[in-house]
């Protein structure tokens, strides 16, 4: 899975999910978009789904500092990562 | 600090005969019913005895924004449609709006019953953690018992005081009623007020159980409710939603905004007994609490919209309360022998009916009083239309609990 890959698959989730199209990368996504903690949490579901695998709850507050697009992809490409080397 | 005075200056309402003031207005003076067969949801809708339900067939455009859209039940989608229509009418300024003097109280019977079904259908099927998940973060906002008005102070940015009751069926007139005393006594200078209840089953089945659903007239769901009349036999559930704006009036006058009528009195009280018999010594108070309240005689009143249901026993005590009050000289008409009982809605709908007659110059007849029952002959009814200027009105309801209400508007003139 590519970084590539994992910004394709945030944008699409934004767009089915949260209808933001193409999302700016370093915007702050609550004053942009009107994203809040609720979506938060929609986020981390479909992050969950996207990986095939649950997130612990250490990995979800992780995510509670996150402001922007690329923050975002930063968090997902980290969890991915780490899922593939504790599964080598 | 003297009484400040309280007007209506935009009105909105949703329901089986209408959204919007000219349609509702056509379906009064032509008699319309927006009664209709009881619709299917694959619940238990078929041991329910009562087939009929006011059901609002318009389609409604829920345009709004997802992020506006994803705490709402259905409930919420009606509430924050007629507040954003109450809203556009009164043109009151944003800065005004979001400046914490217009506050909202705002209700419905129980939240929306759609999702907490949903929820429960989870809770009771949990099986393992994929179906414990299913419970969505915001189920518990779209369901709660106070989610119509924090969705419209959401929606719109409203910053003043909160009152959501949920006291069944004087939901929204208690909006309407708390909503005036919080602009007259100054605590703030506009409420946004109103109830709103969405399609539910649960709701039929609990009144069918205790046998107060019309079941005889299944077959022709326009002839029934019967409010007063000798061949009723019980009240339909219906839907929809109603919200007016009160402004203070020196604050109205000064804006140039539109002035739909006065509320000039308010009175609640409780029957502190048995809560579902209609009580005829609690509801006479609540009526002559209203005139005191208003500082006006019976005299002066000229219609009463009656809460009357179309319980065989709801209907006698509300003509025989009225008939001491009132005597027999205003007219009286049941609003919802149109559309069956709006729930949390059925008071300021009821209000905004009134407040189109008042306008209009005319007391729609109520339907389906073809025989009256001379347990309730006591009062003054209509039975057909007549062109009849209002000048005040009484508008009362009473709720499951022992809650009534008596609301008083005016016309100015």
């Amino acid at each position: 899975m590519t970084r590539q890959d994992i910004e394709n698959e945030v944008r699409d989730i934004f767009l089915r999910e949260f209808e933001v199209e193409n999302p700016e990368l370093d915007v702050n996504l609550r004053e942009a978009y009107g994203f809040d903690s609720i979506d938060a949490i929609d986020l981390l579901l479909e992050i969950e789904k996207f990986l095939g695998s649950e997130l612990t709850r250490d990995e979800k507050k992780q995510a509670m500092d996150i402001r922007t697009m690329r923050q975002i992809i930063d968090y997902v490409e980290m969890l991915a990562e780490k899922r593939r080397t504790t599964k080598g | 600090m003297t009484d400040r005075r309280v007007v209506i200056t935009a009105c909105s309402a949703i329901t089986p005969i209408g959204h919007g003031r000219d349609k509702i207005i056509a379906s009064l003076q032509k008699g319309i019913s927006g009664v209709q067969p009881l619709r299917e949801d694959e619940l238990f809708g078929q041991f329910i005895h009562s087939r009929v339900y006011g059901t609002v067939s318009e389609t409604i455009a829920y345009d709004f924004k997802r992020q506006h859209r994803k705490t709402m039940g259905p409930v919420s989608y009606y509430a924050c449609q007629v507040a954003r229509e109450v809203l556009e009418q009164a043109g009151l300024s944003t800065e005004f709006i979001t400046g914490g003097r217009l506050g909202i109280a705002f209700g419905s019977i129980h939240g929306s019953p759609t999702v907490q079904r949903d929820i429960y259908k989870i809770f009771l099927s949990a099986k393992d953690k994929e179906t414990y998940q299913k419970i969505g973060a915001v189920d518990y906002l779209k369901s709660m018992v106070h989610t119509t008005a924090v969705n419209i102070s959401k929606m719109f940015g409203i910053t003043g005081r909160i009152i959501s009751s949920g006291t069944a069926c004087t939901t929204s007139s208690q909006s309407i009623g708390f909503g005036y005393e919080a602009v007259k006594y100054g605590l703030q200078d506009a409420m946004l007020c109103g109830g709103a209840d969405e399609y539910d089953t649960i709701t039929v089945a609990v009144f069918d159980n205790l046998l107060a659903c019309s079941t005889a007239f299944n077959d022709q769901p326009e002839k029934t409710p019967r409010p007063f009349d000798r061949a009723r036999d019980g009240l339909v559930v219906a839907e929809g939603a109603g919200a007016v704006m009160l402004e203070e009036y020196e604050f109205a006058k000064k804006r140039g905004a539109p002035i739909l009528g006065e509320v000039i009195g308010f009175a609640c009280n409780s029957n502190g007994g048995d809560l579902i018999l209609p009580n005829l010594e609690g509801i006479t108070k609540t009526l002559q609490l209203g005139l005191e309240n208003a500082k006006i005689s019976a005299a002066d009143v000229d219609l009463i919209s009656a809460h009357a249901t179309a319980t065989k026993m709801g209907d006698i005590i509300e003509a025989q309360a009225a008939a001491a009050v009132f005597g027999s000289n205003p007219h009286v008409v049941a609003l919802k022998s149109y559309m069956g009982h709006t729930m949390a809605a059925c008071g300021v709908i009821e209000t905004i009916l009134t407040l189109y007659m008042m306008q209009e110059n005319f007391i729609a007849p109520t339907l389906n009083l073809e025989d009256i029952d001379e347990r309730c002959a006591m009062v003054r009814h209509v039975q057909t239309l007549m062109e009849h200027p209002v000048k005040t009105a009484a508008i009362q309801n009473f709720a499951f609990g022992g809650v009534n209400t008596s609301l008083l508007i005016r016309k100015l003139t």
